[in-house]
C-alpha cells in the first residue's frame, strides 16, 4: 500500500510540474506570436503539444490494471514518452519477468495507415489462421495471434486493438487465450480511448 | 515493440508510393485521354466532344441513373486559425483536464502560425530569377500539423513558355535527414563514367546536392539547419551554371531565419 501511495504521490508531482511546463510553454508561443517571432511561437507550441502528450500518458498509466492475471505490474518500469514526429506518443507497462507488457502509441499519423493494414486480410490483419483470429474486446475488433511458447511450454500471445489514431499492443506470454481475453476485458479500454483519441 | 516500429517504417513507405502513384494514373489518365481525344477529332472532324457528352447525359438518364455535376461555386478558402483565440482555447481545455481538445487548439494555432509564415516567406522571394517571372497563381503553403512534414512552401517561376524553375522550401526531418545522411558518406557519387548525374556543390555556403535528369530537367537541394530544406526543379536550363545563378538569387539565410533554423 505504502507503495502504491508513494507512486500515486510521484505521479501528482510530475504532472504538477508539467501542468507548469505547459502553461509555460504556451505563455512563451503568446509572447513570441504577438512579437511577430513566428518560428520561436511555433517551438514553443510544438513543447505544449509534446508536455499534453507526456500528461495524457500518465493519465492513462493511471488506468492500467496493477496486475495482468497474476504477473505485477513493474510500475517503476513505466515509460512515456512523446515527440512531435511520425511515431507519436507511446506509453508503456510491463508485468512479472516473462515480457508480458501493454505498448500504447497514440497520435501517429502513420497509426492510421497501420490500422489499414490490421484490416486488411492479404497481409495477414484481421483474418483467421493456424496462429492468428479477430476477435471482439469490448466491442473493439482486435487481432490475437499466438507467438510460440515460453520455457515452460505455456503460450505466448499478441492482442492489437486498433483506435482511430492509436493502437494498444497487449503482450501476454505464459497464460492461455481464455486468461488474455479475460484480462483484456478488464482494461477500461473506453477511458483510455477518450484520453488518446 | 520493434515489430511496431517495423511496421510502422512500412507503412510509412507505402504512404509514399500510394501517392505517387495516384498522381502517375492520373497523368496516365489525362494523357490516354487527350490521345484518344485527338484521334477522334481527327477522323469525325471535331464532333468527338459533343458526342461524348451526349453520351454521357444519355447514360446518367439510363443506365447507371446517376445524375452527373455540371458545375457549383466550389469552395471557399477559409481563414487560417486565429491564432492567439486557438491558444486560448488550449489553455482553458488544458485547465479543465480537457487534454484531447487541448491538444486539438495547441495544433490548430500551429497550422495557423505555419500559414502566415508560408505567406511572409513567399513575400520575401524575389519577383522574377534569370529572366523568369513569378506566377503567385501557383503560390503554395501547406500545413500538414504533423511534426514529420509540417510545413511547404511553393513558388513557381515561369518564361510563359517551356522554361519553369520551381522552389519548394519545407520543414520536413525526415527528408532533411535524409539528405544530410548523404554527406555523411562522402562516396555516394553517382557517375556513369562520362557525365555525373548527381554531385555536391555549395550554395551561398550551404552544402547542397545537385542531379540531372534527361526527362525531369535539373534537381538542387540545399538542407538548411537541423530539419528544412530547399529544393529548386530547373525544367529546360542550359546547364548547371544557370542552375546555381538561380539558386543565387533567393536569399538562404533569410529563409533559414524566418523558419528558426541555426
Amino acid at each position: 500500500m505504502k507503495k502504491y501511495s508513494l507512486l500515486i504521490l510521484i505521479l501528482f508531482f510530475a504532472i504538477h510540474v508539467q501542468a507548469q511546463d505547459f502553461s509555460k510553454d504556451i505563455a512563451d508561443a503568446k509572447t513570441s506570436y504577438s512579437s511577430g517571432k513566428l518560428a520561436d511561437a511555433h517551438f514553443s507550441l510544438e513543447q505544449a503539444v509534446q508536455e499534453i502528450d507526456m500528461i495524457v500518458g500518465k493519465e492513462v498509466l493511471k488506468l492500467l490494471p496493477e496486475k495482468m492475471n497474476d504477473q505485477n505490474a513493474n510500475s517503476k518500469d513505466d515509460q512515456v514518452s512523446a515527440n512531435v514526429g511520425f511515431v507519436g506518443a507511446t506509453i508503456h507497462r510491463d508485468y512479472g519477468n516473462s515480457g508480458s507488457q501493454i505498448e500504447i502509441i497514440s497520435n501517429s499519423p502513420l497509426i492510421a495507415s497501420l490500422n489499414a493494414f490490421l484490416n486488411m486480410p492479404f497481409v495477414g490483419g484481421m483474418t483467421r489462421n493456424s496462429t492468428t483470429k479477430v476477435v471482439k474486446v469490448q466491442g473493439y475488433k482486435s487481432r490475437l495471434e499466438k507467438q510460440g511458447d515460453n520455457e515452460n511450454g505455456k503460450p505466448n500471445y499478441q492482442l492489437q486493438i486498433p483506435f482511430k489514431n492509436a493502437l494498444v499492443t497487449l503482450t501476454a506470454n505464459g497464460m492461455d487465450e481464455n486468461s488474455v481475453l479475460s484480462f483484456a476485458n478488464t482494461m477500461p479500454l473506453d477511458k483510455i480511448a477518450a484520453l488518446i483519441q | 515493440m520493434k515489430r511496431i516500429v517495423f511496421l510502422l517504417c512500412g507503412s510509412f513507405l507505402l504512404s509514399i508510393p500510394q501517392f505517387t502513384n495516384g498522381q502517375l494514373l492520373k497523368k496516365l489518365k489525362e494523357k490516354a485521354n487527350s490521345a484518344v481525344n485527338k484521334a477522334v477529332d481527327s477522323k469525325t472532324g471535331g464532333d468527338a466532344p459533343n458526342t461524348s457528352s451526349d453520351e454521357s447525359q444519355s447514360s446518367s438518364g439510363t443506365s447507371s441513373n446517376r445524375p452527373v455535376n455540371k458545375g457549383g461555386a466550389g469552395l471557399k478558402n477559409t481563414a487560417p486559425p486565429d491564432v492567439n483565440a486557438a491558444i486560448d482555447d488550449a489553455s482553458k481545455s488544458f485547465s479543465g483536464k480537457n487534454y484531447s481538445d487541448a491538444r486539438y487548439s495547441v495544433q490548430q494555432a500551429l497550422m495557423g502560425i505555419e500559414i502566415q509564415l508560408g505567406h511572409q516567406l513567399l513575400k520575401s522571394l524575389p519577383d522574377n530569377v534569370d529572366g523568369l517571372q513569378k506566377d503567385t497563381t501557383q503560390d503554395k503553403v501547406v500545413s500538414t500539423q504533423w511534426g514529420w512534414n509540417n510545413m511547404t512552401i511553393q513558388r513557381v517561376y515561369s518564361d510563359g513558355k517551356d522554361k519553369q524553375c520551381t522552389i519548394t522550401i519545407g520543414n520536413n526531418g525526415l527528408y532533411a535527414g535524409l539528405a544530410n545522411a548523404y554527406f555523411g558518406n562522402a562516396y555516394a557519387v553517382e557517375s556513369n563514367g562520362k557525365d555525373q548525374n548527381v554531385k555536391q556543390v555549395k550554395v551561398q555556403g550551404n552544402k547542397a546536392i545537385i542531379s540531372y535528369d534527361e526527362s525531369k530537367g535539373y534537381s538542387l537541394i540545399v538542407p538548411v539547419g537541423q530539419s528544412s530544406m530547399v529544393v529548386w526543379e530547373c525544367i529546360n536550363f542550359a546547364n548547371e551554371d544557370e542552375v546555381m545563378n538561380t539558386a543565387n538569387a533567393f536569399n538562404i539565410d533569410n529563409i533559414k531565419k524566418s523558419l528558426g533554423e541555426k
